[in-house]
């Protein structure tokens, strides 16, 4: 988290969704973080930085993508030192990108009275990812996925860097939908997601290889996440509305 | 064949290095234009896209609306492994098509040990691998780069090389291509080509052999071919083509940074440098011409530091006001400024002290002999004093760490000169302990490397033998056990790899097929100190009959014919013997700042004026 100075009231926070399109889908987080402030740079937006001998521009991805996963919905946070229209940041920073990356909205985030705003990252709940996994043949699928479905717990063992352990990610999956078009399985879900609880796409597609015999173990497995939510008035919104 | 699709990538090592889509990264309309171009590095992505030369000539070819270049870099072993068991050819990274449906494919020659690379790289393609084999439908191979001003071992795989510097000579050689394309007409092609200044067409010259190995006679095949080939350079550095945007990788690479040329050449004359030869006459770009690249380049990719390049970045003629008008335009922009290369001199640890407030990291020196003696045989220029007043002033301005870069093996080197590297070490080390406790930096750390020398092409030591591999180890088993200070650590290469860049830099014609056999064997790689396999190289130099010493361990006498010797850099050879008659005498050649010392290259080359656009001081 970046440290910014204090005592400022000029600075203006603004909320920006992006997408990772596929063709940079293997590019790792920290690069896309890096190439992140080589787009704001470029459009010349008046960034802060943090202080120190070392100072940080004020970038912050709201969540992180794995390799391999690309996205509609990314988000991150700027801070920029003076209020510019939000069309006008998004032009200037559409005309700075690589093709993979599209800016698709940007919005300021106004002060509440009497509180801080919380960073995007500390908000959200819950993400949309569409999963395609190919397979060796689609006959008996349903029946499969039927029976799955119907399991109380989906245990699957996750590794960290503690070790390995057994969990049960079912909890962690708010909707579930599926469907078969040319031996593609195509799962589309809304699972947790952020600093609360989190199930990553990869785990939840681990899983799924694990228990469906004909999937294609061998072949990549396509995930996109489609948008990111918060909750807002008991309410799952998108972290653009969330801000609006 | 197939494309590169998701099912390889994934399982690959870093595959961001095999997708493209980098920012400033050019994509062209394959209908609109002629010409396809395929830029190669014969190594992995994060080395080549460190490469200044090739953004430079990417950005240049790109230039030309007939013409679309895309980016080549080897593939790593693990994702060659998967390309071949999947069909998949080598691709370009921006159209991600197979190297076989381009018109040329140009190979920059950066280190002899890529070499192997290349033809890894034409053979996972499916493009022959000889020149005299390679069908009319196949793409022309050409290639250039310092390691080009010794063709011949690469005589049968590149159809043409271009030596010099390729801001201008690659427009000439697309200009004739485009008469010749698609008409079937390969070899006409070349030889109308080998008439530009600067292309070597080895197909159209033939060698012959004495008895004793050396060279007969070199000679070209027609009367209309060039007996011998002038090297091309840029005579007005000032205005010469740079990008105003250079392709910004993902991944970290090497050099991250902007990189600005400042100037070419080098005016100390080391007896051991070839770049220091090769890339004569001195020529600056000014510190206007600079500041206005800096900023655009600022601009165009995001970058947050500019690295000043060139051979020796201190002799820069206005090297102050450059840097106190970088530092000056960027203060309100988090720009930093760095110098990759730093002269020993307390003048340079002074001006690298104004620029690098905060990091103080490290810094490095090249003193790169340890006697005064052995310094003046190689001309360095430089004293034990200056030396221990620059790691004085280091040290006094808040570093403790400091790395010296030394060479073992040089031509007249006695046990003593090798003694003198852990002498000198040990010296510096001892600055440290001059600098009072209260202004030191707690933490001193001396870093001694040596390397094997290895001779090459256009130098005083073009003649020398180098010294074998006992005789190295021997030397630096002395410099390890003459180490006294506890501060001192030692790292050294004994590696048999510097033999065969010996056997490659100083190789004829024959060593070509010693190549292709090593490739055949599974040579590559061989730079990597993981994928070297010395087994490999010795079969195939004894299945060739090449007596590989015959290249490393021999000295030449002056009267020999050497490959190289057709090719006309500018410098005299006399000059060069010269040279080598005053390392045996450890006589020093000045500066050439100081005085001409007529190397040849003004008189040679009436088109080039020595310090074209450098301050006069």
């Amino acid at each position: 988290m970046l440290i910014l100075k204090k005592g400022r009231v000029s600075i203006v926070r603004y909320l920006i969704k992006y997408s990772k399109d596929g063709e940079i889908k293997f590019i790792a987080h920290l690069d896309l973080m890096r190439t992140l402030q080589k787009i704001v740079k470029r459009a010349e937006l008046p960034i802060e930085y943090s202080k120190g001998f070392n100072p940080h521009m004020a970038v912050s991805i709201a969540q992180p993508l794995s390799v391999g996963v690309h996205s509609k919905g990314e988000y991150m946070d700027v801070v920029l030192s003076e209020e510019l229209e939000e069309k006008y940041i998004q032009d200037k920073m559409n005309e700075n990108t690589p093709r993979g990356i599209k800016i698709l909205d940007v919005v300021k985030v106004t002060k509440v009275e009497g509180k801080k705003q919380s960073q995007a990252m500390a908000i959200i709940d819950a993400a949309k990812y569409s999963i395609k996994l190919k397979l060796t043949q689609e006959e008996g699928i349903k029946e499969i996925l039927n029976s799955i479905c119907s399991n109380e717990e989906w245990n699957i063992i996750k590794k960290n860097k503690s070790g390995e352990k057994l969990v049960n990610i079912k909890p962690l999956v708010h909707e579930f939908e599926y469907e078969v078009e040319n031996s593609i399985l195509v799962i589309s879900v809304l699972i947790a997601c952020g600093s609360r609880d989190n199930l990553s796409a990869g785990l939840l597609a681990n899983y799924m290889k694990e228990n469906i015999e004909s999937i294609n173990k061998e072949a990549f497995v396509d995930i996109v996440r489609e948008e990111m939510y918060a909750m807002k008035d008991d309410k799952l919104v998108t972290l653009s509305e969330f801000f609006k | 064949m197939n494309k590169i699709s998701d099912d390889i990538l994934f399982k690959v090592e870093k595959p961001a290095r095999y997708v493209g889509g980098e920012l400033n990264c050019c994509y062209k309309d394959i209908e609109s234009i002629d010409i396809r171009f395929a830029f190669c590095f014969p190594d992995v992505y994060e080395v080549g896209m460190s490469h200044l030369g090739s953004r430079i000539l990417y950005h240049v070819l790109n230039e030309r609306a007939d013409t679309y270049c895309e980016r080549v870099f080897a593939p790593w072993p693990d994702m060659e492994k998967e390309m071949r068991e999947h069909n998949i050819a080598l691709y370009a990274l921006e159209s991600k098509d197979s190297l076989n449906e381009f018109d040329f494919l140009g190979f920059t020659l950066q280190y002899e040990m890529s070499y192997t690379n290349i033809l890894n790289m034409l053979d996972m393609s499916g493009i022959t691998i000889r020149a005299s084999q390679r069908g009319e439908d196949e793409p022309i191979i050409m290639a250039g780069g310092p390691c080009a001003y010794n063709p011949e071992p690469l005589h049968d795989i590149v159809d043409f090389f271009e030596l010099g510097e390729g801001e201008e000579i690659m427009n000439d050689v697309l200009d004739v291509y485009k008469k010749y394309k698609g008409k079937g007409k390969k070899k006409e092609f070349l030889r109308e080509i080998s008439k530009i200044r600067g292309v070597y067409v080895p197909s159209l010259y033939e060698v012959s052999y004495n008895e004793d190995n050396t060279i007969c006679e070199f000679k070209p095949k027609y009367p209309d071919v060039p007996s011998r080939v002038v090297k091309r350079f840029v005579a007005d550095f000032n205005e010469v083509a740079y990008p105003e945007k250079m392709v910004v990788p993902y991944i970290e690479i090497v050099h991250d940074r902007v990189i600005l040329e400042t100037f070419r050449g080098c005016t100390n004359g080391c007896r051991f440098c070839q770049a220091g030869m090769i890339y004569r006459p001195v020529r600056e770009k000014t510190t206007a011409t600079l500041v206005e690249a800096a900023d655009k380049l600022l601009k165009s990719t995001g970058y947050r530091e500019i690295s000043l390049s060139s051979l020796s970045i201190c002799d820069y003629s206005d090297i102050r006001n450059l840097i106190a008008t970088l530092i000056e335009k960027n203060k309100e922009n988090h720009v930093s400024i760095s110098l990759p290369s730093i002269r020993i001199d307390s003048f340079s640890v002074d001006l690298i002290n104004e620029i690098q407030k905060a990091r103080k990291t490290g810094l490095t020196f090249a003193p790169e002999a340890g006697t005064q003696r052995m310094r003046d045989i190689i001309n360095k220029g430089v004293t034990e004093e200056k030396i221990l007043e620059a790691a004085s002033s280091v040290f006094a301005s808040g570093w403790s760490t400091i790395k010296l870069y030394f060479m073992v093996g040089l031509p007249y080197e006695t046990m003593e000169d090798v003694r003198g590297i852990a002498e000198l070490s040990d010296k510096v080390a001892g600055e440290y302990f001059k600098i009072p406790k209260e202004v030191r930096k707690r933490g001193l750390r001396v870093t001694t490397s040596s390397a094997i020398f290895v001779p090459k092409p256009f130098t005083p030591f073009q003649w020398a033998a180098q010294c074998t591999m006992d005789e190295a180890v021997e030397k630096i088993k002395a410099v390890k056990y003459a180490i006294t200070s506890k501060a001192v650590t030692y790292n050294y290469h004994e590696s048999i790899v510097s033999y065969l860049e010996a056997v490659i830099a100083r190789g004829d014609r024959r060593i070509c097929d010693v190549i292709i056999k090593a490739f055949e064997k599974g040579a590559k790689f061989d730079g990597w100190s993981e994928h070297f396999n010395f087994e490999i190289w010795k079969e195939a130099l004894e299945e060739c009959g090449v007596d590989g010493s015959f290249y490393a361990y021999r000295e030449r006498s002056y009267d020999e014919v050497l490959p190289w010797d057709f090719i006309d850099i500018g410098v005299n050879k006399e000059y060069l013997i010269l040279e080598n008659e005053k390392a045996k005498k450890a006589e020093l050649t000045q500066n050439c700042k100081l005085g001409c010392t007529d190397c040849g290259v003004n008189v040679n080359f009436k088109e080039g004026t020595c310090f074209h656009s450098a301050l006069s001081n």
